[in-house]
């Protein structure tokens, strides 16, 4: 407890990895991202969550100038994102979407070697990376020299996660990474994202909509709606909160939870 | 038939390589202007629409008539350039084809290139952005090689059309295995035909079967097929240079006579005729033949080519922009005085015969009916059915005969040439439309109707020399009056005939003989 507090004294008096200070996007005149603020702490995992057009992904590609902000300012350990180069800043951040995106015509090695070899790498150096990275996702070695055609969507999911961290970045960017997957997948690669949080301690905003997923995996979840931060607290807060909008979103599979237990209490007399 | 096949081989390997040097430098050029656009389109899109409906509109331009246009807008230019910066630009030959051909090599290209390009996924550009690729490493590393397919699969089209299309270069001047079609069409000499035809599927197949394998090849890294492609491409380019290299080193500093010829047989015996006549004096010589009708007068007042066969009526209307008509001596007179001070053309010589329209029937019905002229004819015609060949009726002489003589037949039909002589033959028509110095007729024995109100304009043949050769008319003036319109007959004859075909050479050779010209 005691280090707990010591380390979290330090990390007071650095900056934030990230920092979003009265940010507002417009679209066509109309705001997308409406006076948002919002600090996170190196090491936090955090969960934006919300329904769709609530502007989570925008609020998330605002970190790695993928969207510009047409008012404030967002910072990464203390410096303007809309002052540094956007290819040499989205090289130190790690980047996985729903999509993933790999490139059908690299192999899996060379697509997890994306970054290392954009940042010059020597060819040992990213054999060795690739090799590591393939272990941490749980995947075969024998993997690195597939075609993305050739993987299942899990696969290709992992692979895409080995991209974003293969060079170690200090903070990541993940917009659901896991949505397009089955159910059974999507909780093993949460569950594989969750560990290598705990084991490697990078600052991470993921996206999703999947609120259970934010609760059970996140140590802080933000909500939004129409462009604004509605809520922002930890999941045992949340869960009781009384904002409508929450409450329209925890409820749901809150309900689902309760029903699901009362037909495993029905089934177990028979 | 052994002659015709040697004579078309021999043609050959000149054409196949200038084919294949005008196809691929059209290609190149076509590429150097559809690169840039393409990466335009791929950064504004809004770019796309506009573009390709540009190329769709030139596509939609028939490649012949493309080509005959490049003519006279190259004279424009010529003509502007030699005022302001006091040299001209050629306007016949590889250069109006090149551009003509890339304009129409354009479409292909862009679209595969602008197809390609779309079809790289969303989620693919954004991540390739999203882990910090800059513009220039996801185009090159991400969006070219996935859009690769589709830009190479309109790469193969633009080959393939611009192969086929180079056939078409012959109009305007240009070498190419066109030659071989345009001439084997003409005088119905299939050997040449097929040869030329053949040869240029043969190339397309071999190019495009060479790109995709080059293409296969680097998309699966197969090294061996793409080797295998890029080598083939390589060998038919080494081809097409040292053939260049080889044609350039003996040219000495004295350009040859170019000698032309418009695209039927008369006009390749007539060439060859002259250019026999200037190498026994010893000028060297090319012969450029199958020019479009509207192009070898220009192609002569330009310096394009030298010296070259026409017919009075047509200078009448094309050169002097005269609609009136006038009898043959005056028509003769005035050409000989207008061509210099207009065009700087002079009239070496009138050869003796007559390349006219006129009105044919068979022999023995002639007599019967006892018709020598069209006024005979005028009198009977309600009892006969003429046959013309297709644009006859939409001609001013169709409307002067029948103003002149008051014709009025019982039956009018419009032919194909070898139809119109069928119908003819099997009894279907009893007066048909022909050329007066064809040689069906003393072979299918037809009369040719007089004419004596003069209703029918002159079309004598003459001899013309251009600007950049003003000598030849002196060399040439010995022809003047030498050829009967019979031995015209003949030697045309013996090309068109489907027995014993003679090559144009060979006709030439025999008129040459029969009008006693040199010592041959």
């Amino acid at each position: 407890m005691q280090r707990r507090a010591a380390q979290s004294a330090v990390m007071d008096a650095a900056p934030p990895a990230l920092d979003y200070a009265g940010v507002r996007v417009l679209r066509g005149g109309v705001p997308t991202i409406d006076d948002v603020s919002l600090s996170i702490a190196a090491g936090q995992l955090v969960a934006l969550t919300g329904a769709s057009g609530a502007g989570k992904t925008t609020l998330l590609r605002l970190a790695n100038r993928l969207v510009a902000a047409d008012a404030g300012n967002v910072r990464l350990g203390g410096e303007d994102v809309a002052t540094q180069a956007p290819a040499q800043l989205r090289r130190g951040i790690g980047y996985a979407s729903q999509g993933v995106g790999l490139f059908p015509h690299w192999t899996v090695a060379e697509n997890i070697a994306a970054v290392p070899g954009l940042l010059g790498w020597d060819a040992a150096a990213r054999r060795a990376k690739v090799a590591e990275m393939l272990d941490l996702v749980e995947l075969p070695r024998s993997f690195a020299e597939r075609l993305p055609a050739q993987l299942s969507g899990g696969q290709a999911s992992r692979v895409g996660l080995a991209r974003a961290l293969a060079a170690a970045p200090p903070l990541l960017l993940l917009d659901e990474p896991f949505g397009a997957l089955d159910p059974e997948t999507r909780a093993a690669l949460g569950n594989r994202l969750e560990a290598l949080h705990r084991e490697r301690r990078f600052t991470a905003l993921l996206v999703t909509h999947d609120l259970a997923d934010a609760l059970l995996r996140a140590e802080r979840v933000v909500v939004m709606e129409a462009g604004r931060i509605v809520a922002d607290a930890t999941p045992a807060e949340l869960v009781r909160s009384v904002h409508p909008a929450v409450r329209a979103l925890v409820d749901a599979p809150l309900a689902q939870a309760q029903r699901l237990a009362a037909l495993q209490a029905r089934k177990a007399p028979a | 038939m052994n002659a015709q096949w040697a004579r078309a081989f021999a043609m050959l390997p000149d054409r196949l390589a200038a084919h294949l040097g005008v196809s691929a430098a059209a290609l190149a050029l076509a590429m150097l202007v559809a690169v840039p656009l393409v990466l335009a389109m791929a950064t504004r899109p809004r770019l796309r629409g506009p573009v390709l409906a540009v190329a769709s509109v030139v596509q939609t331009i028939p490649a012949l008539a493309l080509l005959a246009l490049f003519y006279p807008l190259l004279l424009l230019v010529s003509a502007a350039t030699q005022r302001l910066a006091g040299f001209g630009v050629p306007a016949l030959g590889l250069l109006p084809s090149l551009l003509a051909l890339a304009l129409y090599a354009l479409l292909p290209l862009l679209r595969g290139g602008a197809d390609g390009l779309a079809s790289v996924p969303p989620e693919t550009l954004d991540a390739a952005d999203g882990i910090g690729m800059s513009r220039a490493q996801r185009l090159f590393q991400v969006e070219l090689p996935i859009a690769a397919p589709i830009v190479m699969g309109g790469l193969r089209v633009a080959a393939v059309w611009t192969i086929g299309a180079a056939t078409l270069a012959t109009t305007v001047g240009q070498k190419s295995l066109g030659d071989l079609i345009f001439a084997g069409l003409q005088i119905e000499d299939w050997a040449l035909v097929v040869t030329g035809c053949l040869a240029s599927a043969l190339l397309a197949i071999i190019v495009d079967a060479a790109l995709g394998l080059a293409e296969t090849g680097l998309a699966v890294r197969r090294w061996g097929k793409a080797l295998l492609g890029l080598t083939l491409l390589a060998a038919l380019t080494v081809g097409v240079v040292g053939w260049y290299w080889q044609g350039r080193a003996p040219q000495g500093s004295q350009r040859a006579v170019v000698v032309g010829a418009k695209n039927f047989g008369e006009q390749f015996i007539l060439a060859a005729l002259i250019a026999d006549e200037l190498k026994a004096q010893g000028q060297p010589v090319t012969i450029r033949s199958g020019l479009g009708s509207a192009v070898a007068f220009r192609a002569l007042a330009a310096g394009d080519i030298d010296v070259y066969v026409d017919y009075s009526g047509t200078l009448w209307e094309a050169a002097l922009s005269r609609k009136d008509s006038v009898p043959r001596a005056r028509m003769l007179a005035e050409l000989r005085t207008q061509l210099p001070a207009q065009h700087k053309v002079q009239v070496a010589a009138a050869l003796g015969f007559e390349n006219a329209y006129a009105l044919a029937m068979r022999r023995a019905d002639a007599e019967r009916l006892g018709i020598r002229s069209l006024a005979d004819l005028a009198a009977r015609a309600p009892g006969l059915r003429l046959a013309t060949d297709l644009e006859f009726q939409s001609r001013a002489e169709w409307a002067a005969i029948k103003a002149a003589y008051g014709l009025n037949f019982a039956r009018l039909t419009a032919y194909t040439p070898t139809l119109m002589v069928r119908a003819l033959k099997d009894g279907e028509a009893d007066v048909i439309t022909a050329f007066s110095s064809d040689g069906r007729i003393a072979a299918d024995d037809l009369v040719l109707l007089t004419d004596p109100r003069g209703a029918l304009p002159a079309y004598d043949a003459l001899l013309l020399v251009g600007p950049r050769r003003p000598d030849l008319a002196g060399r040439l003036a010995g022809l003047e009056g030498r050829i009967a319109v019979e031995a015209m007959r003949e030697a045309n004859w013996q090309v068109d005939r489907d027995t014993d075909k003679q090559t144009p050479g060979q006709a030439a050779a025999w008129l040459a003989r029969k009008v006693r010209l040199g010592a041959r």
